[in-house]
């Protein structure tokens, strides 16, 4: 669990022009544990979420990403982690496969087809499928999202409604695998309005609308 | 270096893969180049300009077909990430080098293979002899290269702004004008066979694309992450 990935944010603001998102947010996500962040539509949930993935700069506040008390530095940070969020697509020209394997690639894993295939089959996708992601349905093209993100088994899972259009088994297994990732010492954000969601962690961030 | 080629080929072959599927860039530098260079061969022809006039005229025609082609297609690249959602993931999984390095090459296969098709079809259809026919080549494929690095680079910089249309006609075109002149002059040189003028144009364009290459690499991985 110590060497696990902390997150730590303190005063967190984040504003567009003249709209606020949100002011002053502060938490902390640990290893072994899933952080929660709720609040009504446009509270800035995921806002959040990006800002502490680092793919968007707060306006003001502190935020740390840190193996025990070291800062992880900004260019290696990007390989510690899984994002699944609704505003972050694959490539629908590409089959699910074909996804994979670029993502794979591009992240220094090589061709990697038996963590591919092993991952699509989690998800409970069909690895020989060579239909492109345009012909998925949500609940599919969801399913390779969370795989892509559990890919290279980062040590740090952002998940922005990652239940969102999954059929009830596909929550249950997410569920079941959320928690396992979490016991195995991982370090899961969670941003979601789902009642049931919100019982897979103890620490709680609320924003306000 | 060598897992930074890996990347880069893996960014290339994957736009490679999206474009043979959607063939949005294919078709539109491929219609606006046929169409321009139809248009030019039917209402010019190759007997409208006097044989003294010839060298120079075909040559400015052949580079506004291909330059204006190619900011119609190669703008692409970025924007289209952007548009449908992957350039988040694409930060995060890929370093920016490779990005940068992976968009380039395609951008100059496309352009490449765009030249491929067309220039030979306009020395056909207009008639345009070329004395110097290696010297022409090395002047096509180094300013294909300094094309395919001004259009990347501004293709991402103008990836995330709203006006992105016009947006990419004004960054290109002052970096675009002067390489435009400098290979008019030499594929001019290369019908007359003038040594002179294709070694003053090969130097001027080399230097061009080396230094679009490495300002290009310095500055992309603050325009791609912020």
């Amino acid at each position: 669990m110590s060497d696990g990935i902390r997150i730590s944010f303190s005063d967190v603001a984040k504003r567009y022009d003249l709209r606020v998102v949100f002011k002053s947010v502060s938490g902390e996500a640990v290893p072994g544990e899933v952080l929660v962040i709720t609040g009504p539509n446009g509270s800035g949930k995921s806002t959040l979420l990006a800002i502490l993935c680092g793919l968007l700069r707060s306006t003001r506040g502190e935020v740390s990403h840190l193996r025990g008390n070291v800062e992880i530095e900004r260019q290696l940070w990007r390989r510690h982690l899984g994002v699944v969020a609704p505003a972050m697509a694959v490539y629908e020209e590409l089959d699910a496969g074909e996804n994979l394997r670029f993502f794979a690639r591009v992240r220094g894993m090589g061709l990697a087809d038996a963590r591919c295939r092993e991952c699509l089959e989690m998800v409970g996708l069909d690895p020989g499928r060579r239909t492109p992601v345009r012909g998925f349905s949500t609940g599919m093209a969801q399913r390779l999202k969370i795989a892509q993100a559990l890919l290279h088994d980062p040590e740090v899972l952002f998940l922005d409604e990652p239940g969102s259009n999954l059929d009830p088994s596909g929550r249950d297994w997410l569920e079941d695998h959320v928690r396992g990732l979490a016991a195995e010492g991982k370090t899961v954000v969670l941003a979601t309005n789902d009642e049931r969601e919100m019982e897979w962690g103890r620490r709680h961030v609320a924003l306000a609308g | 270096m060598l897992r930074l080629l890996a990347e880069a080929l893996a960014v290339a072959a994957k736009d490679l893969r999206a474009e043979l599927r959607t063939r949005v860039a294919m078709n539109s530098l491929g219609l606006f180049a046929l169409t321009v260079l139809a248009a030019v061969s039917y209402t010019v022809g190759p007997y409208r300009i006097t044989a003294e006039d010839r060298p120079f005229l075909l040559a400015v025609l052949l580079w506004i077909v291909i330059f204006f082609a190619a900011l119609a297609g190669l703008d692409r690249s970025f924007v289209k990430e952007e548009e449908s959602h992957t350039a988040p993931l694409l930060r995060l999984a890929a370093s920016p080098s490779a990005v940068w390095l992976g968009k380039l090459l395609f951008n100059l296969l496309l352009i490449y293979l765009l030249m491929a098709i067309l220039v030979p079809l306009f020395c056909v259809l207009m008639g345009y002899k070329i004395l110097m026919v290696w010297h022409f080549v090395l002047i096509l494929a180094l300013g294909g290269y300094a094309l395919a690095v001004i259009t990347t680079i501004v293709a991402a910089i103008i990836a995330r702004a709203l006006t992105r249309g016009a947006l990419f006609s004004v960054l290109s075109l002052p970096l675009l004008l002067p390489l435009l002149i400098f290979l008019i002059q030499g594929t001019a040189g290369v019908a007359e066979g003038s040594a002179e003028v294709v070694s003053s144009t090969v130097r001027a364009v080399l230097s061009m694309g080396g230094i679009m290459t490495v300002v290009s690499a310095a500055l992309f991985p603050v325009v791609w992450s912020d």
